[in-house]
Order: structure tokens, then sequence, then C-alpha cells
């Protein structure tokens, strides 16, 4: 029998959590200083750390130090692992964002020490995906520490030691820490080993126990040190200084090893967590969706323009949104005045995006032909400004970012007479309110078909035009009652009494999807919760129906139909438009809430009748299925219930700010908004002014889908995709090109091969790497074609799979890894 | 999806060569004027690069690009995805990569390249009709008195020159698993056409020759003691240098000079070889002038060999030998001995030194070293599954169950049987190589067998359940080579899993109707991903069609980015590769 005890001395350390990042910083400096003395002190102790944000603070800041650390990994007594930026939160960042956490992360291991991380490593974070396995592997690594949710919150994940599978076929050998990252003082020593010693003795393998100062960092003490030497030399000789590099290397070697396989995600233990502090959700999401979709417009046009590759920009931005996906960040449960630096941080990683997808479209729009003869004439003498040139129709071209062809309502900031494609046909279209109060008042909604990851080019005559004739038929299939709005798919109708919805009906087969509470907003008491809800899993305690304020159709014409619903409760308001676009199956709601009301949720409920509910909800790379059983649920873009026998149905809420939900039988519930104190750790809250996470005012969207049979054959994930990554329309002037009004620039022939990346490689040799993701959970052999990079190759994906492919010029393409073949692993 | 599925007829590709100056090469197509095709937004990934083509035809709707590495044929109204773009390439389509013109000819084309030119005859044929084509080929040029394993050419493409002789290591695995295909085609016809058709008739004829040539290897060797030979040679063959080889003459065996046996210092090592080759058997040599003196048999047989054996034997006696009680009785005798051998030597096929052979080893004690930790999950299983074949084929329990329960109950044979994956995995993580590199492909067949076998026969469901998860152990590997053969067995082992039997259709539609061996240009193709593993092995990211990819038996990496099959280029391999999966597919009511 194996009976090692593996001494893993670490350093927990959270730059932000009770204190900002600047005091993480300095907490980071002292913990590393502390650490180098501990090791030239003690022979052959191992250091143990994580994230590759704190080395790169310590190589900015001390370069001295960091100079010595380097020259200890070399000897192997300082263990970097987890090849991540931070610990992460390991349940709402995106597949693309787990991406990013390994690819600047190893790449500044590998450049700084010469290897990568061979070890994941989250000990405190709050629950993990089912496709972590996959994240870790990907991003060359095999091996997995993981602590929450301990034993005392699900019992059934194994103990110990045991390979963990995801969907996609791949493994980490994962290790279940079994009480605590940071033991330290005698009697937690003295504890922790006695609990170690039997665990050896039941499972016949060594273990590992960390020990050292954290959270607030300091690493091991010299004190503690010394009395693990004295236990040493008096009965515990199975103690050695270690790493989990070595302990996973010797359990590998063990040819007795018999483990268990657990292929499920491993929840939950901060329930909480999934919607605490809206703020830095929505700024999370925003941030993933626009750095992907910037780099890619970044990438199209660098291969076919003379625009320089923002690589590095896109580096640094995609840093700023790792480093605040650090699970006491992300999770919501630090201080306030955390989350102004995290605005900002993010604010800056968003004005990055924007800056190059606004060149980079601009400088693509620029090569369409979109030159009119006669039209400089027409400027000269009608123009108040280029927009309002009433002789012509003025050039918009509709950027999409997605890997299929879209067809959705995109909006402009001018009224319009009349709307054209490329090919002079009619576009449905409609002049809306818009935000102003100057000008004339409306925009233009028009429908645009744009091909995948391409762009069309519209043409609109303003409103004022008097050359053009009046569209003749700017009518569609969108109508409106007092009650009803309705489009050919769809028929919408409210309750007069509640604002909720009332029927939700499928023209196409008259199936009635509202089977009880709809989109009726229901206040939750969250007075008991700390911020985490630690052992709190369910959110249930219903305090109180939001009341119907008013209700009123506030559109209605060829694009869509705009029923404006108004609810209060006590000094709150939730505003929604419930939008129908033309042609639209699924219903779109832009929601404004003034949220005053301490330690409460709101939720907003969707109910589908029917035997067998069963709750789906999109995960980083796939979806997994959860009992209906009322349990908060972390979730990246949507939450599904479908339910019925033989011929099921099925509704999935999708937002593009949001993260959790419940499901109660055939109940699914968004979690819109928690708003409880900041950072309380079941304090006994004494009487204060304190300030809450959800406190003010709240935009976002949500989209209602109705659907027949699974979520995951209903194109769930294309309608998110029509929420969070939207076509981008841009006016643009009259110019000659060379491009054509239409052009796809990347194509995957199939729907469920969704492109996640498309950017110049990292090592500046300018090839380009693509990222797609299998989402349906299907083996899938893909056709994939972009001519722009000389490139068309096939692929199969395995279910849920994430496939990285690198591009040389001449085209051709190997297959790599989150790392792009820069490093081995 | 509902069975059977029907399977299609479905086009093929027939090349015929003709070198420069043949006058068999139409005038015209020496003369075709090649014009640059427009492939500007052409939907769909090329083999080649787009500035690589240089000239295109077109037959009807369907339309040819010529490379300067290869053949493209574009047919955007095909019904399958994978036949929308097909590639040809040298040496199997093409003499040569360098396309330099097209000349359409009905369905088909000629292809004028730098050496010669080649006709590409697109015939749409059944799979029924496919096996056929390729039964007559194997049974014509492959067997060598009924075994089945590969020929070697001396001149490429040319099966007129085929040499005459030409042995395996696994002659007994590759006849065995020949045997299993041909049996239970036996068995299909017998049931849809009577037992009397003249195709039930020729089918019994050869599932019963190739089943008589595994049974005389479990006797050749005349040691009366259940040993089993890898091979055998008559006199007129040369004997391979490669391994362990007896000579028999006047009752006594001799160890033949090898490089192998000078090494050992056993040239000439006399053994027994006094037992008796039953006489039926013995017939696969005696009609053609032989005796069993100078008969040459291979030794250190490998448990591949065994696992073969065992599960032909059990198909033999199930859907063969009841219309043959005499061959019944030959296979019952043979199960018995080798059995005996296996459980009398503690769990071990020993050779002529009373030591274990190199690879089949079947003990606990084994399981501790390095090599059969890993081979554990796999050796378990193909043990239990003897123990259940015996006994299903003598209906004795006896001996057999006893040591099965030890096997079982005191030895957890059943648990290790389940833990592939896990080992293999742990290994990969302990020696940092990808799981992938170590795969051993040719024991994806063995599982199939054993766990297949397993499943068929035991009857306790706690036991069922236990090789059920062991044989779903394998599927990761497995599944990447999406094969008929492997997974067809599969699910009908493992109920709950479901197959995608379009998937497999595409795979009988897209293998060639010749196993002639050529090579192809996998190599350089432009939209075929390339990944290289940890120790530095390269797969390709996407399963290509049989027909552009090499030639292999069970026992290749599917992915493996090579342009060679499996023979070499100078071979012709044996059917089974498609017979075998063809006909489980039909007998167990897959296809029609």
């Amino acid at each position: 029998m194996n009976n090692k005890l593996h001494i893993v001395s670490n350093a927990h350390l959270d730059p932000i959590w009770l204190w900002r990042w600047q005091e993480g910083c300095g907490e980071v400096l002292q913990t590393f200083r502390s650490a180098v003395d501990r090791l030239k002190e003690y022979k052959g102790l191992v250091f143990t750390c994580s994230s590759a944000s704190y080395y790169k603070w310590v190589e900015e800041i001390d370069p001295e130090l960091f100079e010595e650390i380097r020259k200890l990994v070399k000897k192997g007594r300082w263990v970097p692992v987890n090849g991540w930026w931070v610990q992460p939160d390991c349940n709402m960042p995106s597949a693309e964002s787990f991406a990013r956490q390994a690819l600047y992360s190893q790449l500044y291991y590998y450049e700084k020490f010469g290897e990568i991380c061979k070890t994941g490593y989250n000990v405190d974070s709050f629950g993990h995906n089912a496709m972590m396995p996959q994240l870790l592997n990907k991003g060359g690594m095999r091996c997995y520490v993981m602590m929450r949710p301990g034993m005392h919150e699900n019992p059934e994940i194994p103990e110990n030691l045991f390979w963990w599978d995801s969907p996609d076929g791949s493994r980490v050998l994962t290790y279940r820490i079994p009480e605590c990252y940071c033991v330290n003082g005698k009697n937690g020593i003295d504890h922790e080993l006695q609990n170690l010693r039997e665990r050896v003795e039941n499972t016949g393998h060594g273990m590992m126990f960390f020990f050292g100062v954290g959270n607030h960092g300091g690493g091991p003490t010299k004190g503690d040190l010394d009395y693990l030497l004295e236990l040493k030399e008096n009965g515990y000789e199975e103690l050695e200084y270690s790493s989990p590099d070595e302990y996973f290397a010797e359990m590998c070697a063990d040819k007795e090893l018999n483990l268990p396989v657990w292929n499920d995600e491993l929840q939950h233990h901060a329930s909480g967590c999934y919607s605490a502090t809206s703020m830095v959700k929505q700024l999370n999401r925003k941030a993933e969706y626009w750095l992907a979709n910037a780099e890619k417009w970044n990438t199209v046009c660098g291969k076919i323009t003379n625009l320089p590759k923002a690589t590095e920009e896109f580096g640094k931005a995609w840093q700023e949104v790792c480093f605040n996906q650090f699970h006491d960040i992300f999770c919501g449960c630090s201080i306030m005045e955390a989350y102004d630096d995290v605005r900002d941080s993010m604010g800056y990683a968003m004005k990055i995006a924007a800056n190059e997808e606004n060149k980079a479209m601009l400088k693509i729009a620029g090569m369409v032909n979109t030159w009119l003869d006669g039209v400089t004439d027409a400027v000269a003498t009608n123009a108040r400004h280029h927009c309002r040139n009433l002789k012509f129709p003025r050039p918009v071209i509709v950027f999409n970012p997605n890997s299929f062809d879209v067809e959705t309502n995109v909006r402009t900031y001018h009224p319009s007479r009349k709307v054209e494609n490329a090919d002079g046909k009619d576009v449905i279209f409609q002049n809306v309110r818009s935000s102003r109060s100057n000008d004339s008042h409306k925009d233009t909604v028009f429908r645009a078909k744009v091909p995948a990851m391409g762009y069309a080019t519209y043409w609109l005559w303003h409103e004022d035009s008097e050359y053009c004739e009046d569209l003749s038929d700017n009518k569609s299939d969108v109508s409106a009652e007092e009650l009803t709005i309705e489009n050919k798919y769809l028929k919408v109708v409210f309750d007069d009494k509640t604002g909720g919805i009332k029927n939700l009906v499928s023209k196409e087969d008259s199936t009635e999807y509202v089977g009880g509470e709809f989109c009726i907003p229901t206040v939750i008491d969250n007075s008991e919760p700390d911020t985490w809800a630690h052992n709190i899993f369910k959110f249930d305690k219903e305090i109180a129906k939001m009341e119907l304020k008013s209700m009123e159709v506030v559109e209605c014409g060829a694009a869509r139909a705009v029923m404006r619903v108004k609810h209060i409760y006590n000094g709150s308001y939730l505003n929604q438009d419930f939008i129908l676009d033309s042609e639209s199956k699924h219903l779109r709601v832009k929601c404004r809430i003034l949220w005053q009301e301490p330690l409460t949720i709101l939720k907003m409920p969707v109910t589908v009748d029917g035997e067998n509910p069963v709750s789906t909800y999109e995960i980083p790379a796939g979806y997994i299925k959860r009992p209906c059983n009322g349990e908060e649920e972390p979730a990246l873009t949507w939450g599904d219930i479908t339910a019925g026998n033989g011929n099921r149905k099925g509704v999935a809420l999708i937002s593009d700010a949001k993260y959790s939900y419940d499901c109660p039988n055939n109940t699914l519930k968004l979690t819109m908004l928690r708003n409880c104190i900041f950072a309380d750790h079941y304090s006994d809250r004494p009487a204060a002014d304190f300030s809450y996470t959800d406190e003010g005012l709240h935009r976002f969207e949500y989209a209602i889908y109705p659907h027949k049979g699974e979520a995951e054959n209903s194109g769930v994930q294309r309608i998110s995709a029509l929420i969070n990554s939207k076509p981008v329309a841009i006016p643009v002037g009259y110019h000659k090109g060379d491009l054509p009004q239409n052009k796809s620039f990347v194509k995957a022939n199939k729907d469920n091969v969704r492109l996640d990346a498309f950017k110049f490689c990292e090592d500046g040799s300018g090839d380009v790497v693509m990222r797609f993701c299998e989402t349906d959970g299907k083996y899938v052999k893909a056709a994939i074609v972009c001519d722009i990079a000389e490139a068309g190759f096939y692929s199969d994906f395995n279910p849920f799979e994430i496939k990285t492919f690198r591009i040389n010029a001449e085209g051709y393409v190997t297959e790599t890894n989150f790392l792009e073949g820069i490093v081995n692993d | 999806m509902s069975l059977p599925y029907k399977l299609q007829n479905h086009v093929c590709r027939f090349c015929s060569f003709y070198k420069l100056g043949d006058e068999k090469i139409p005038a015209n197509l020496m003369t075709a004027v090649s014009e640059k095709p427009d492939l500007t937004d052409f939907p769909y990934p090329l083999p080649s690069k787009k500035k690589d083509y240089t000239c295109y035809a077109k037959t009807g709707d369907i339309e040819w690009y010529g490379a300067s590495n290869g053949l493209t044929r574009y047919d955007k109204n095909a019904q399958r995805e994978e036949d929308i773009v097909m590639y040809f390439s040298a040496d199997r389509d093409l003499l040569d990569n360098n396309v330099k013109a097209i000349l359409p000819d009905g369905d088909n084309v000629w292809v004028l390249t730098e050496t010669g030119a080649a006709y590409i005859e697109m015939r749409s044929i059944s799979m029924e009709e496919k096996a056929d084509i390729l039964l007559d080929e194997s049974v014509k040029y492959v067997s060598r008195r009924w075994m089945f394993a590969q020929k070697r050419l001396t001149e490429g493409r040319n099966l007129d020159s085929i040499l005459p002789y030409g042995s395996s290591d696994n002659d007994g695995s590759f006849t065995s698993g020949f045997s299993i295909g041909e049996i239970l085609r036996y068995a299909t016809y017998k049931k849809e056409k009577g037992i009397d058709h003249p195709d039930t008739v020729k089918a019994k004829y050869i599932a019963t020759k190739a089943v008589e040539a595994c049974l005389l290897l479990l006797h050749i060797s005349c040691r009366g003691d259940g040993f089993v030979a890898r091979s055998y040679h008559t006199p007129d063959e040369p004997v391979p240098d490669d391994g362990l080889f007896f000579r028999i003459n006047n009752g006594k065996a001799y160890v033949v000079e090898t490089t192998s046996s000078k090494e050992k210092n056993i040239v000439g090592y006399e053994i027994d070889a006094s037992a008796p080759v039953p006489e039926r058997l013995a017939k696969l040599y005696t009609d053609l002038g032989f005796t069993i003196d100078g008969i040459v048999y291979k030794a250190d047989t490998s448990s591949d060999e065994i696992t073969h054996h065992f599960l032909n034997m059990y198909f033999a006696h199930e859907y063969l030998a009841c219309d043959d009680p005499e061959l019944d009785e030959l296979i019952i005798m043979s199960a018995k001995g080798l059995m005996n051998h296996i459980i009398d030597n503690g769990y071990e096929l020993h050779d002529f030194t009373g030591e274990p052979t190199t690879w089949a080893k079947w003990s606990e004690p084994y399981f501790h070293t390095e090599f059969g930790w890993v081979d554990g999950a796999l050796n378990t299983a193909e043990l239990l599954m003897y123990h259940l074949v015996t006994m299903k084929i003598t209906g004795e329990k006896g001996k057999w169950l006893e040591s099965y329960n030890y096997l079982v109950n005191e030895c957890g044979y059943a648990d290790v049987c389940q833990t592939h994956f896990d080992r293999l995995y742990q290994a990969s993580i302990s020696m940092n190589f990808d799981y992938p590199e170590d795969i051993m492909y040719g024991d994806h067949m063995l599982a199939t067998l054993s766990f297949w076998g397993l499943c068929l026969l035991e009857i306790d469901e706690k036991l069922l359940e236990k090789y059920r998860k062991g044989f779903k152990a394998w599927r990761s590997s497995m599944a990447r080579e999406h094969n008929p053969g492997y997974d067809l067995p599969y699910f009908i082992s493992c109920p709950d899993e479901k197959p995608d039997l379009d998937k497999l259709a595409g795979w009988f539609y897209r293998t060639n109707a010749s196993r002639l061996a050529a090579g192809v240009s996998l190599i350089g193709r432009h939209d075929v991903p390339v990944r290289t593993l940890r120790l530095g092995k390269k797969e390709i990211s996407v399963q290509l069609p049989p027909d552009e990819t090499f030639i292999a038996k069970y026992d290749r990496d599917p992915v493996e980015y090579k342009n060679e099959d499996s023979g070499g280029i100078m071979c012709v391999e044996n059917c089974y590769v498609y017979t075998f999966a063809y006909w489980v597919g039909r007998f167990y009511g897959f296809f029609e």
C-alpha cells in the first residue's frame, strides 16, 4: 500500500474579495517573498502556486524576486499549477473564456519557465461544470485538484481521487481535497493529518496535505514547518514535501490504483453565486461575445486588407476578462468597492473590442462596392448630412459574426421610407420610436438576411425622400390587438389582470405552450441566505407577485409588434417590452428594472404542462440535463423546460446577462436579480446602512422560445446567438470597391458546429486560428470553408467537442488545442 | 431508426491503368485541351489547393477536376454528403497524381497523368454484389489452402504477378475472421433462400473449408496436447525468417533454422509430434499430395489466435456444424483439447519448452507484470469467453464451469475486464503520451470477439452487466474507427446503445470492391487537418471514406496520417474486413 502523505505547501491568494485588487497584488508580492525565504530555509520544501496573473504582477513589480522564482521553478522547488490566469468561477465563463484562460497563461508559463502547467487547480471555486475535463485537457492539463462542493454538500461525488470524464470523451484524474486547502496551526495540522491517514488506510493510495496560511495569502509559516518536521520524526514518517504534479505522477505509476469514474458536473456549493451582483455577470457576458466577435472581424480584415493585427490588444483585453472571472469576483461575493474596479477593467476590455471591431468593419465596408452614379451631386445639393441624402438610398452593411446564416431584425438610427436588399428587392421594415427626443424620434428596424460570418448590404431610403415610391406592400405577418401580438408562427395573449402571458400558441400546429404561471414576475424572500447562499440550495420563499401597473401595444408594424407591460412592487418597477418580430419563432423581452428591495430575489417563471419534465441548461461547450427539483442551477445563456409524453414540447428562456435558474417541476424560472448585502458571509448583520448588490437600474434582454421536442434538438443555440451575438448594422458611404454587396468569409455546413474564435496565432506567424464547438451533443462531420485563408477542410467532432485549427499561409490546416501549437504539452 | 436498414446500390470505383503509348488509350485524351476550372466560391473543401487544379470535364451533372496532386469528382446532387466531393489519387486510383487531362466516357472518365492513363469506371453495385466480388478475389488470389491472410505481388497493382505462397503470423486469426463472416453468410442464405439453393450450397462449402483450415491449426503440431500453431507450410513453400518454426518428420518435430532459433541456440531441437491429424482436416494438404512429414508449422502462438479460434468454433458449432455432425465432432474435440491445455497449464499456452509463449498468458501473476497490467483487461475477457464457448460447444460444465467460477469469484476476472480504458489512460498520463497513441488497433477485434462471446453466452444478469461494462470500456477507442465490424457486435451486445446505421451504411458504400493494395495520397491533402500527438504520431482530424484511405485489416488506426496500405503497395489483402462486417449486419437483421 502506498501510504505517503504529500505535503503541498501553498498559499491560497484571493486577489479580490474583502479587499480591492491593489491590496491583493501586495498580498501576492509579500506571499511570494515569504515563500522564497521558506524555500531557502527548509531543505527539500516545495511550494505550489497557481494563477499566471500573479506571476505577471511579480515580474512587473519585483523582477529580482521573479528571477529567484524562475530559478526555483527550474529546480522543481516551486511548482506553478493551474495553467489559467486566475482560479476562476468554473460554472459561468464560456468555453471560449476557458480557452483564453489557458492560452494566455500557459504561453506565459512556457515563456517564463520553459514548461506549461500539468495540473489544473481550482481549490476554492464554487462548483465545476461538466465539461471541465475537456477544458483542462485542451489547455494541456490532465490532472485536477478541487474541493467544492464538499462531502456535506454532495456526497455522491467520489471522495479523494477519481477519474472525471466529460461527454466529449475527455478525462482528468481528479483529487478532491477532503476538508481544507489551507491548513495551518498545530490543531489544524493534527486534525487534518489524522483525517488523511484514515483516508490512506481506506483507499490504499497516498493523499495530499494542503497546508499554508491562505485566502489573504501567507503560505507556510516557520512554526508550522518546524512542527511538520517534528511530526515526521515522531510517528509521521509518511510525510514528504511534494507538489500536485508529483502526487499525480506517483498515483499514475501505481498499478494497484482502482478508482471510481464520475461523469457529471460537480455541484452545488454556493448557489447564490450564479446570480449575486448582476453587474459583473452582465459585463462578463457582454465582454465575452464582444471580444470574440471583434477579433473575428479583425482577422477577416487583416486577411483582406492591411489592417494591423490586434492580437496583442485582444490579449490584454481578454486578460482583464479572465481576471474578473476569478471566483470571488465573478460570483458576486466581493466588496462593493471591488466592483467599481471590475467595471473599469471590463470597460477597458470592451473599449478595445469596440475600437477593433469598428476599425475592421469600416475597413471591410470600405471595400464593398456601394457606388451609385450621380450620388455625389445629390449629397452636395440635398444633404444636411450623409444620412439625410434624399435622392439616393443610404447603404447600410450588416455584419453577422456567427458561423451560420441569420435572418433577424436590425436597427439603424434614422427613419426610412423604404428598405431594399442588394438585389433591389423590398425588405420589410418599420420606423420605431428611438431613444432620443431630438430629430424625428424614429429609428428604422428592418429584416436582414446575412450570410455566415459575413455581411449583407441594405439600401435605406430616408423617410423624407420624395425620390422613391412607397413600398407597395410593407405588410407582414405581424399584427396586434389590445391584449395580443402575433406573427405567422406565434400568437401571444397577455392576461390583463396579472400582466403575464395567458396563451403562447404555435400557429403551425395550434400547440399551447402556457401550462401555468408564465411571465408573472415573482418576488422571493432572500433574507436568510448570505451572499453565497451557503447551505441554501433553493430560493422558493415567495413574498409576492409584482402588481400589474399598465399594459399597452406600443408598436405594431411590418417588422414587429411590441407589448409594453409594467409591473410594480413597493418602490420598484419592472418594464418589459415583449417584442415579436416578423417571422420569428421566439419572443424577445427588453427589460428595464428599478429595484430597491433589500434582501429579495426577482424571478421570471414559465410553465409547460405535461409529464416527465426535464430541465436543460447551457454549460460551456454544451448543455446538461438536471432534475426539476427546484434547486438553483447555473447556466450560460439559456435554460429550458420540456415536458409531455409522446409529443414533447418545451420553452427556453434565453438571456443576454443572466446565469441562474431554478426549475421546480414544470416551471422554469429565470433569476433576474438577487439583491443581497455585499460580501455577507453569515455575519450577524449589525444594524447598518448596507449596500446591496442589485440595487438600482437594470437593463437587459431575455427571450422566450417555445419549441417541439427536446431542447437540444430545438435550435436553441442559434436563437441564443441572435440574442447574445447580434448582427451589427453600419451605415456606410458611397464608394467603389472590390467586394460584392453580400459575402460570407467563414462557413461551417453544420448548424451544431459553432465558430467560437477566429484569430491570428499568438506566435506572430500570421497563421490563422479557428475554434469550433459542437453544441448539440452529437457526432458530426463538418465541412468548413474559409476562402480568405485559402482553406477548406473537414473535421469530425465528438459530442460537445471543441476543436482548434491552425491554418498556415498556404491554407494547410493542423489541429491543435487551446495553445495553438505554440507549445507542446 | 427502424431495422433493417435498406442498403442501396451505390457507385463504386473500378480503375484500370495504361502506360503511355498503350494503344488502348483514346487518342483524344492525348490531345485534350486542358482548361483551368473556375473554383471561386466552391462551396466545399477541396482535396487539392484551388490554384493546383489544371483541368476539368463533365459527365452529366458531375464535374471532374484534375490537379497536380490528384483528381476530384464533384457531384453536387449526391444524396450522401460524403459523396459530393470524392478524391482519386495515386497509386490506387491513378498511376501518378499529376493530372494533365480528363476525357469523359459516359459516367466514367479517362485520366491522363504524367506516366500514363487511368480509366475510372463508376459502377453502381449492391453491397451484396460487392461482398461477392471481394470474396471471389480472396478465394482466387489470397487463399492458401483456405487460409486467408494476404498475398504478395511482384508487380504493383497486378494480380497476375501474385506469389503463390504468403503466410502470416496471424493466419489463424485472419482466417477465423473470414470464417465467421462466411458462416453467417451461409446462415443468412439458409434462412432467406433455403438450404438447397445453389448460393447456400456454395456458401456452406466456403465456410466449411475455412473452418477446416482453422481447425487444422489446432492439430497440425501433432503434439496432441491442444497446442495451436500460428500457421503451417507445405514443403514447397519457403519458411519465413520471422519466428519459431518446427518441421515434422517421422513422429518428431525439429526446430527450423531461423535467426530467432539461432539466437536462442535451439536449431534442431526435437520434440514429440506423433499425435495424428484428424483425417478430414489433413485432406487440406493430403489432397495436394503432401503428407504430414515435411510440414513446417509456426509456434510461439499468441492469444490473438486463440481468441479468434474460440469464437470461430462457437459460430461454426452453432450455425454450420448443425448441418455437419462430423464437423461438429471435430469442433468439440478441438475446443476441449485447447481448453484443457490452457487450464492444465495455469491459464497459459505452453510452447515446447514448457514455458508460456510470448503473448498467450491469461494467468493472474502475469497481470501483475508491466505488460500484463495493461493486457489484463483484455486477456481476462478472452479467457472467460473461452470457458463459455467451450461449455456451449461441448454441452458440458464440470471442469469448465469450475474453472470459470474460480476466475470470476476468486480472481475477480469479471471486474478486471472492465478496466481497459482506465488502465490505458492511467498509463498515458504516467508515461506522458496521448492515449490514442498507445491504442493497439489489433486489440479492437480481440475485444470485440471476447465481449461479443461473453454477452452472447452469459445468462447471469450481474455478470452480463459486467461484461457489457467491459465492452463499453473499449468504446472510446473503438468508436474512433466507425467500423461496422466492431460496431455491430457492440450493438448486439449492448442493446441500450443505439447504432447509427446510416453512418455505417456509408462505410459499406465507400469500401472498394478490391483489396488490391497500392496506397493513396493522403499526405498533402489540402482538405484534411493533421494533428500531432505527444509522442509525435500524426493523425488526421476526420475519418475519410475507406476508398480514400489505406487498406488495412482489423488492425490499424483509421486516421493515421499515412499513405501506405498495411501490407505495403505490392499485395492483395483478405476480404474479411468487408465480408465479416457485412454478413454480421445481414444475419443479425441490421441491414437488408
